[in-house]
């Protein structure tokens, strides 16, 4: 059994690796669309100025927040398109009836669809949010959490993509509106929850997983700074730490949760996939 | 009775329709413009499609200044709250109604893959075809967004303060050379795929400036040193302009920006002829 999940990672990996080495055939593109990318982030910070320069805080956060809240979404995002870019366009893949070459591996069809294609210009999103990070106050503490966020915030958004692209199975129009509602989450993502109250909050982290995927993180992570900055006794240390452990983990078991379902799903509807008889070689 | 059929000769039609094309220049534009608005007009409900994502923007920019706005009949940058807000849905609703496919990968697609190469033969110029067809598309694509903005700004926020519905013609004038003025930019950015591989980093800078500069605040809300260089870029042109009209009409302000953007348009022309002038002279067939 382990060497199964062993081989089939190690088979992930490579797929990723040969991805992106694929991408960097012309070096001068490769390297443009990632500094481009992160330049073409950075303008944003540019309402960040303006909206500071009007107020001192924003819904609860300080500039400092809203680059580490732009930061995680950044490299959450990056990341997930870095290592599972095709979950963005699985609605085209079903609909097409493109899925057969990978129907016919002997490998696992969701992770190797998955994994099958990689933006590299996400490289520089992936980048951008780390150099987010850094600017807004960095420990070695804070990097830890900044990576282990990344990785679940990516593992969420991959999963809430994944469980609206599978729904073309059934619907030959949800490959609009899921398009649609992702943007959206990105939209929502990138500014303060405080600004957001009542029945729209609650759906922002219920419904649409913009709250687990960065909102909370982030707080758990200005909690964790505030409390190193304050230089707490043991005990309270203690008791901070166990909390901030208990988040961490709520947010994990969510990603993992929603990861389930979406996978779930996905086979659900890979039933009621048929092809389109199209010829295709995946190498 | 067999029915009498006029034949024409392949070479009789392509006379006709070049040689006539070539005698009213309009035309054979006009007719594609016609076939883009026609196609597009299949695919309407298509396009509504996209009015989730123009809600939550501005779902959020209606929570963000009421935020910021503490104080009833509070000024920021001399713009009321509802001003304000209705600024950001019509700059918003100038860059979802106008934003196109065609225009941002098709001119960047022709000349990497090559395809250029039997457009340019064509009996049109290139970056006219495309500016044309790009006009089929946002016409059946902005008006619905008109109405969507109207319906939510009207609902969610309340009416203009003093709108003038008298200028109403002006403004839709000034929102068209915005977007024309827009889509020449753009053409003009993505001829530079002609000397570099694949202009679209660039594109995504100007769309991002153009975007976080332009659509979310009026120029009055920037430092007042940066105020004179905003009014020089495309920024007020495509964006300021055009929102700034009809959320505070006043007819020295609207001689000022139909002014600038006939100026843009023709320096923008111009830039574009030049560029691909200079573009198709370096182009290589590699055959096929």
């Amino acid at each position: 059994m382990s060497t199964a999940v062993k081989n089939q990672v190690r088979v992930c990996l490579l797929s990723v690796k040969y991805n992106i080495m694929r991408e960097m055939v012309n070096p001068v593109t490769f390297v443009t669309n990632i500094l481009f990318m992160m330049l073409n982030n950075a303008t944003i910070l540019v309402q960040w100025f303006i909206l500071f320069r009007l107020r001192g805080e924003i819904g609860g956060y300080t500039m400092k927040d809203v680059m580490l809240l732009w930061g995680l979404t950044a490299s959450s995002f990056g990341l997930s398109k870095v290592l599972f870019a095709r979950a963005f366009s699985l609605p085209e893949l079903i609909i097409s009836g493109k899925l057969d070459s990978y129907l016919v591996q002997p490998k696992n069809v969701c992770l190797s669809m998955l994994t099958s294609a990689t933006s590299t210009a996400s490289i520089g999103d992936f980048l951008y949010g780390l150099v987010l990070m850094a600017f807004s106050g960095f420990s070695m503490g804070r990097l830890v959490l900044f990576l282990l966020f990344t990785v679940t915030g990516a593992v969420i958004f991959v999963a809430f993509t994944l469980l609206l692209g599978s729904l073309s199975f059934w619907f030959v129009r949800a490959e609009m509106a899921g398009g649609q509602i992702v943007s959206g989450m990105i939209s929502f993502m990138t500014y303060p929850d405080g600004i957001f109250q009542g029945v729209s909050r609650y759906l922002l982290y219920f419904l649409i997983p913009v709250g687990m995927a960065v909102w909370k993180p982030v707080h758990i992570m200005t909690a964790f700074s505030g409390n190193a900055d304050n230089g707490m006794s043991v005990g309270a240390a203690g008791q901070s730490l166990q909390s901030g452990l208990a988040a961490l983990l709520t947010v994990a078991g969510y990603a993992i949760a929603l990861m389930s379902i979406a996978v779930f799903i996905f086979y659900r509807g890979l039933r009621r996939y048929s092809s389109s008889s199209l010829m295709e070689a995946r190498m | 009775m067999r029915k009498y059929v006029k034949k024409t000769s392949v070479h009789e039609t392509q006379r006709y329709v070049c040689g006539g094309l070539r005698r009213r220049p309009g035309r054979k534009y006009r007719v594609i413009y016609q076939s883009v608005l026609l196609e597009n007009l299949q695919y309407a409900a298509n396009l509504a499609m996209g009015f989730f994502s123009y809600f939550v923007f501005i779902y959020i920019f209606i929570r963000l200044w009421n935020y910021m706005y503490q104080a009833p009949g509070e000024l920021i940058a001399g713009y009321a709250k509802e001003q304000m807000i209705w600024y950001v849905m019509m700059t918003e609703m100038i860059w979802f109604g106008s934003d196109s496919g065609a225009l941002t990968r098709q001119v960047i697609t022709d000349i990497r893959g090559g395809n250029i190469a039997y457009m340019m033969n064509k009996p049109y110029h290139y970056t006219l075809y495309i500016l044309t067809k790009y006009t089929g598309e946002w016409s059946i694509r902005l008006p619905m967004y008109a109405l969507l903005a109207t319906v939510i700004g009207t609902c969610m926020v309340g009416a203009i303060p003093g709108f003038r519905i008298a200028a109403l013609p002006v403004m839709i004038l000034c929102v068209v050379l915005g977007i024309t003025i827009n889509a020449v930019f753009k053409i003009c950015i993505s001829l530079f795929s002609f000397r570099i591989e694949d202009a679209t980093p660039f594109l995504w800078l100007y769309d991002k400036l153009l975007l976080v500069v332009g659509t979310v605040f009026p120029i009055e809300i920037f430092p007042v040193a940066l105020q004179p260089f905003f009014k020089l870029t495309p920024i007020y042109t495509v964006c300021y302009g055009p929102a700034k009209l009809v959320v505070d009409f006043s007819a020295g302000k609207c001689i000022e920006i139909l002014s600038a953007q006939i100026l843009y348009l023709a320096a923008g022309c111009g830039l574009m002829f030049w560029i691909y002038g200079k573009g198709v002279r370096k182009l290589y067939v590699n055959g096929g």
